[in-house]
């Protein structure tokens, strides 16, 4: 027998305190207000910020889309879809513009967001100053004092080190031109999608406790030096294997017949609607 | 008909973060008309931002200050305590509360410290969207242009601009009215008095 839960999984409670702490993040952008993060039915690191920023915020009219590194069928995406439809019963979609609800890990989809939608991104490690700096008092006192040379620090060790920034993902950035905020890992590719969004961003670290945002139309910059300017992940010359996308975020894969490197779309709900438009176009086309 | 905890508070919610992640945006919550039966006097819109955002844990102060009887019936209702205007979360300001009480309020209110600048208070804010003598331009995070706003007054503004002034410190605010609708002004909004025509 299984025990019927409350709308959304949550109590009446719990949701009211999330709601408060997400009201806060809004009106202070980039601050990592904190949070009684909720024990969950998954492990926390497993996107447990996400999941009970998505919970506090979702209603039954709401449409809903979970993605883990672009996919929206991979183990993570799929299990949290499955709590929070059963827990409320929303329509849930892969394409990107049906969605009202998108939670994110790692990813902002390549289709651009609206202004009637809101992007949650599951957040491990919340705090930029973390690897410079191990007490959490003291990297608060980092941020009252905006003394944010650890972060550029960072930065300058990779220069010397590669010759380049070389953040693989989790690039800093400036919000409002105030605080220094881990963007979650998302690619160096989806940092300029943070830059004056038409959608309002969230942000929820469970493990750590803190949720953050973004609000639309805000100012994000990425960090970077005069003479080694922010650059994204490149992919010049190079397009998706099946739907043959450029100027996309590219996973890198290794053929296994040929051993030859392939590309491929990150993003698949993006992939498979290009995949089916080209399909129908064929089909239109043979029988004219 | 009664109001629905679950689903009612959760669409007054969505208006309260769409119009604070978009200030001066106003809000409607008409679909709720008619399911106020709670006896408090208070405005719709005011007392559904209660519902939604007071619980226990949460403090408050109301102004005018001779409103102890509503003070308490919100107690009651809420589980939230009331207790003085420099510890109060949440500054809920009836429309008979004078202009001198709410600009006082603005300066003694808590507006968070720089290590915890979340702690400060949030107004809300019984008002009028259509107050003839004021236009305030908004603008900052949230706003692609400009937004207009014509509400409260220039006093009003100008020491709410004063208690903004070391983001991140400061306080937000929600403006509601008799009309079921609300929107917010976070602390990082400019707000510009525009000049009387």
């Amino acid at each position: 027998m299984k025990a019927k839960t409350h709308f959304a999984f949550f109590d009446e409670g719990s949701k009211k305190e999330i709601r408060r702490a997400l009201l806060k993040a809004v009106a202070i952008p980039g601050y990592q207000v904190p949070f009684a993060s909720r024990e969950m039915p998954i492990a926390r690191g497993w996107g447990t910020g996400g999941l009970q920023i998505t919970l506090s915020l979702i209603g039954k009219q709401d449409v809903l889309k979970v993605i883990d590194q672009g996919a929206d069928e991979s183990v993570n995406a799929v299990s949290i879809k499955k709590l929070i439809s059963k827990t409320t019963g929303v329509r849930l979609v892969e394409r990107t513009e049906d969605a009202t609800l998108i939670q994110s890990r790692h990813r902002i989809p390549e289709v651009p967001l609206t202004k009637n939608q809101i992007l949650v991104l599951q957040v491990p490690m919340p705090e930029p100053l973390r690897g410079v700096e191990a007490s959490e008092y003291q990297t608060k006192i980092l941020h009252s004092e905006e003394d944010y040379s650890g972060a550029w620090l960072q930065l300058f060790e990779q220069v010397m080190k590669y010759g380049k920034t070389a953040t693989g993902a989790d690039h800093p950035v400036y919000v409002n031109g105030r605080y220094i905020m881990a963007p979650s890992p998302i690619p160096r590719f989806d940092n300029p999608k943070l830059h004056q969004s038409d959608a309002l961003i969230l942000f929820g670290a469970g493990r750590e406790k803190k949720i953050y945002a973004v609000p639309p139309y805000a100012d994000v910059s990425s960090l970077a030096f005069d003479d080694y300017p922010f650059q994204v992940e490149s992919f010049a010359g190079e397009n998706c294997h099946l739907c043959g996308a450029e100027n996309v975020f590219l996973d890198e894969l290794e053929d296994p017949v040929t051993n030859e490197t392939i590309y491929q779309c990150n993003d698949t709900s993006y992939c498979l609607e290009r995949l089916n438009e080209n399909e129908e176009a064929e089909v239109r086309k043979t029988y004219a | 008909m009664a109001i629905d905890e679950v689903h009612d508070l959760q669409f007054v919610f969505r208006e309260i973060l769409h119009t604070m992640s978009r200030p001066g945006e106003i809000q409607s919550l008409r679909k709720l008309e008619g399911k106020n039966d709670l006896d408090l006097p208070l405005h719709d819109a005011t007392l559904f931002t209660l519902l939604t955002l007071f619980d226990a844990e949460v403090s408050f102060h109301v102004l005018p200050r001779a409103e102890n009887q509503v003070a308490g019936k919100i107690s009651a209702y809420t589980l939230a305590s009331h207790t003085t205007l420099a510890k109060a979360d949440f500054i809920i300001v009836l429309p008979d509360a004078t202009e001198a009480e709410i600009t006082e309020a603005l300066e003694i209110c808590k507006k968070g410290t720089l290590i915890a600048p979340h702690r400060a208070a949030t107004f809300i804010i019984d008002t009028d969207f259509t107050e003839r003598n004021i236009t305030v331009r908004l603008t900052g995070p949230g706003i692609k242009e400009q937004t207009m706003l014509h509400t409260l007054s220039n006093n009003i503004w100008e020491a709410r601009n004063t208690t903004v002034t070391e983001f991140p410190l400061g306080v937000d605010l929600i403006l509601t009215d008799s009309n079921m609708q609300l929107a917010c002004v976070p602390r990082t909004t400019n707000v510009e008095v525009m000049e009387v025509e």
